[in-house]
This record gives structure tokens, sequence and C-alpha cells, in this order.
């Protein structure tokens, strides 16, 4: 009798931890097809004007309230926000797969070293970091742009993939890389043919999450971007200060899609191998 | 599995990450705590002198000389500290129940419930922020259903007090603590459980001299994981805490952004980076004890 109880009760906890966690997205999805300018909270119709306005299209709406955000600024973040991300999911990918190689496939004296320090950039208060990186490439005449940011991403980056990567090589036997050997394939190929196929599925899975994680960082970048070269959430978290805009809504939906597209993706990845 | 030798495949593995990391993390941070001593020049520069006032500024030992000492600096640490344990043990609360609900579940029901509680780490930390202000301010989602509903007659204000903080913190880092939890739980042996109420135990006294005890190093990571995020925290007391509730994070944003006074940010960065060194040691060595009772 007592037992059931407790499990309703959990059960009653577990509902309302999920309405907690998604009820705050799916309201701001909701708004952004809100057509009332003035009070967000009153529906007053569907409409995809606030899409539009974004994308700098006149509308009704905007030309009633004038919320022109420029638009040009809103394009040249998700630029700046995707050439990072592209060039840092490249880079930390790489980088994190040799490291997760080398420290799943050899054994040397240094390794617990690495693996410590592997661990540190994900553990290091965002803030801290930005502000390191801020005072390294100002004091050594670094200029501050797209480059400063791929650079930063790159340092705790590389440290996601490597996690990522080394959980698939953790469970994988080298049998049959030791058998490619034998049979006298050369590293590069025994790589390609045996090694990459059996650790790809991490591999994708540690250039997804960098990817999106790069796309959404907020905190380091804010310290690290110069002024031309701000990126879509440093941009939004701009907008956001100055006010709340009912554009706002439009573009968080949009980048809600985004990241749960690619999370999803993910995970589909990992649950197939 | 190990293949002993062979330093120069294994140089070149690990050659051109730890060259990169050497420059770009490790360099930074050492040039950070170089600039935390140095002392602070005119127009947000520095000058070489090596220079210990800005540590005296924050903890007392600055003498009116050189640099004022104000306890305001130290309070605006210890209040860091204080929401950032609320947090740990308001997201403790939340999580250690619902951990163990999933646990409870079916295997397909459980993945899908795990994949939903962490995807919203993936998205944008300013987006589920923003979220945020739309409940809470005066005209928000809160306070207009609650108006609506007639509970309240006037707006009441929970955007930019020390509430609207710890519950936007709470909400970004809920993730963080829900799967350490949840992966200890998961791994507890459910029949020492079953024999306690098969003894005799009543539900809570298998709570709390069995579950509880044996879920310590998932409770321990997650406190360390929400802890050391929300110390240092800006972005959160910036939008839902204005420019009432002061963090560490904004004291260093200020330093950087506007007062351009950067040695003294570095210095209060520093200790921002002791703090998580200091709870990371103790973490492990904790763990380590573990280990070597079982």
């Amino acid at each position: 009798m007592k037992r059931g109880w407790v499990k309703r009760l959990l059960s009653l906890h577990g509902v309302l931890f999920l309405v907690f966690v998604y009820a705050p997205i799916v309201m701001v999805v909701v708004l952004s097809f809100n057509s009332n300018p003035i009070n967000m909270m009153i529906w007053s119709g569907f409409t995809f004007d606030w899409y539009w306005s974004i994308l700098g299209y006149p509308t009704q709406l905007n030309e009633q309230t004038l919320y022109v955000e420029s638009t040009d600024q809103l394009l040249g973040a998700v630029k700046n926000s995707l050439i990072v991300a592209v060039s840092t999911t490249t880079i930390s990918t790489i980088l994190g797969t040799m490291t997760a190689l080398a420290l799943y496939r050899y054994r040397f004296r240094a390794q617990r070293f690495y693996q410590g320090l592997l661990y540190m950039p994900m553990v290091m208060p965002d803030i801290v970091l930005g502000i390191a990186l801020l005072v390294f490439f100002v004091g050594f005449g670094v200029a501050l742009g797209v480059m400063s940011i791929i650079i930063g991403h790159c340092t705790f980056l590389i440290s996601y993939v490597f996690v990522v990567v080394s959980a698939r090589l953790a469970g994988m036997d080298d049998t049959l890389e030791q058998a490619s050997a034998d049979l006298g394939a050369n590293e590069w190929v025994t790589f390609r043919r045996i090694t990459l196929p059996q650790i790809l599925p991490g591999v994708i899975g540690g250039a997804l999450l960098a990817f999106i994680i790069s796309m959404d960082d907020l905190v380091i970048t804010y310290f690290i971007a110069g002024v031309d070269s701000t990126t879509l959430p440093v941009f939004i978290y701009g907008m956001l200060r100055r006010g709340v805009k009912p554009e706002i809504n439009a573009i968080a939906t949009l980048m809600l899609t985004l990241s749960f597209i690619i999370a999803t993706l993910g995970l589909y990845l990992r649950r197939r191998h | 599995m190990a293949r002993r030798g062979d330093t120069r495949r294994l140089a070149f593995l690990l050659g051109p990450a730890s060259l990169f990391l050497g420059v770009f993390f490790i360099g930074p941070l050492a040039v950070m705590v170089v600039y935390s001593f140095l002392e602070p020049g005119l127009y947000g520069g520095v000058e070489w002198n090596f220079y210990h006032w800005n540590y005296g500024r924050i903890l007392g030992w600055a003498d009116g000389e050189w640099e004022e000492f104000d306890a305001v600096y130290a309070q605006i640490f210890l209040r860091s500290a204080r929401l950032a344990l609320t947090n740990v043990a308001i997201t403790l609360i939340i999580c250690y129940p619902a951990a163990i609900w999933v646990s409870g579940l079916s295997a397909r029901w459980r993945t899908m419930v795990v994949f939903l509680i962490t995807l919203p780490f993936f998205v944008s930390l300013v987006v589920r922020l923003f979220a945020w202000v739309l409940i809470l301010r005066p005209s928000g989602f809160l306070n207009s259903s609650l108006m609506g509903l007639g509970l309240i007659s006037e707006p009441i204000d929970i955007i930019f007090t020390e509430t609207a903080v710890l519950i936007g913190m709470a909400y970004i880092l809920l993730p963080f603590m829900f799967l350490p939890l949840y992966a200890s739980i998961e791994k507890l042996d459910r029949s020492l459980v079953e024999a306690s109420s098969d003894l005799g135990a009543s539900p809570l006294q298998t709570f709390f001299r069995v579950t509880l005890p044996l879920t310590l190093p998932g409770i321990a990571a997650g406190s360390v994981l929400v802890f050391i995020p929300s110390l240092g925290n800006f972005i959160v007391p910036d939008i839902l805490g204005g420019a009432k509730v002061l963090m560490i994070g904004n004291l260093v944003e200020q330093q950087f952004l506007s007062a351009r006074n950067w040695p003294f940010g570095s210095a209060l960065s520093v200790m921002i980076m002791a703090v998580m060194f200091v709870l990371i040691v103790l973490y492990l060595r904790s763990m380590g004890r573990q280990e070597a009772r079982q």
C-alpha cells in the first residue's frame, strides 16, 4: 500500500520535472508565432511575421512598431558563428581524436598527467578561461576576431571530442588492428581501413558535440570577440540587454531547432552502433 | 593492448594537441596569474612591478596607502559562494527523486527520458535565460497568469532578485546534477535495498541507511559540477539579477570591460580558479578513499 503511494509521488515529481525543463522552451516557441506586438503574453493570432522581420522583410507588425534590429548585423553574426563552428569542429575533432588514440592505444609515463590536463578545460569556469584568453591575446598583441574565437573554442572542445572518442575506444579491442599489421598493412592503411571505421561513430558524435557547443558558446566568446566578430549568442545577449523584443523569440526558436536537430542526430548515431 | 615504445608514433599523435593546449590553455592561465601580481597602470594598462595589493584589496591587507581595502569584495565572494551552495542544494533536491524515478522506468522509457532531460543542455544558454526573462518579468508569464487567476492584484517583483538568479542557475545546471546522480543510482545494487526492507526497515530507514550512502559518489560529483559553474557565473546574475544581485563573475567582468583594472580582475579570477582546484582535489581524494575502502 505504502509503496504504491511513494511510487505515485515519484512519478508526479518526474512529470513536473520534465514540465519545468520544457515549459520555458515551449513558451518561447509559441510566443514566436504570436502577432501581438505590444503584450507578448496576450495571444492575438498566429503569424510568421517575426520570422520575416528578422530576415529584414517589411511586415505589417514591423511597420507599426519599428522593432527593427539591424538585419545585416544579425546575418553577420550568423556567418561568424558558422565560420567559427565549422573551423573549431574540424580542428578539435582531429586533435581530440589523435589524443584519444594516443592515450588508449599506448602506455607511457605522463599518461595520468595528460588525462588530468584534458579534463581541466571542461571543469574550468568559463569566465576564468575567457579572461585568461583575453589577457593572453591582448598581452601578445593578437588581434581579437574570428581567429581568436576559433583558438579559444578549441582549447576546451578538444577535451569534449577526446572524452567522446575515448568512450568509444574503451569498449573496443585492438585485435583487428594487430591482425592488419601482421598481414603487412602499413600504419596509414591500418588506420584508414580498420581503426577509423570502428571509431567513426565516436568521432562523428564528438564532432557534433563540438559543433553545437561552439555554436552556443556565450561566455568565452563574449570576452574574446572583437568588434566585428560578434557571434550569434553574443548578438542575442546584446539584444537582450537592450530590452525584450518579440523578434528574439523567433531567433531563439530557430536556434533551438538547430540544437535539437543536431543533438537528436548525435543520439541516433550513438544508438545505431 | 599496449604497445611499449614506438615514441615516434606517440609523438605524432600527441604532439599537436600538447603544443596547442600548452600555448593556448596553460599559457593564458599562467599569464593571468602573472597579471594578478602586476600594478594596474593608467587607462587599463599594467606596470611591471610586483604588486600584491590586488589580493590585499580583496582579502584585507591593503592599508589605504597603496590600495583601498573594501570589505565589499569579500562580501560579494561570500554571497557568490552562498548562492552557489544554495543552488547545489536546490538541484540536488529536484534531481534526486527524479533520478530515482527514471531508474525505475522500463529500459525504453529510461533512454527516452534521459535524452529528454539532457537535450536542453544543448540549447544555447542565452535562449534558455531569455525564456526565464519572459516568465519572471513584471509583465511576464508568471505575473500575467497569477493576475489572470485573480491570485494577486499587482505584479510581484521576482526578476532582479536572488530568487530569480537561483531559478535561472538551477535551470541551466540541472543536467550536471542529474546525470551523475542517475549514473550512481542506476549502478545501485537493488538487492541491498530489497534486503533492507525484507529485514523490516521502513522505506525511510532504507533510504537513509542504504540508498543515500551508496549514492554518495554521485551526489559528490554532481555537487562539484554544479558548484563550480555557479560560483563564477556572470550571465545569469547579469540577465536575471540586474544590478542588485552582483556576483563575483560580474565583478570580474566589470574589471575587464568597464573599470579596466585588469590586474585586479585577474586576481579575482585566480581566486575563483583556486576555489575550483581545492574542490577538485578534495573530490579526487575522497573518491580515492572510497575506492580504497571497496
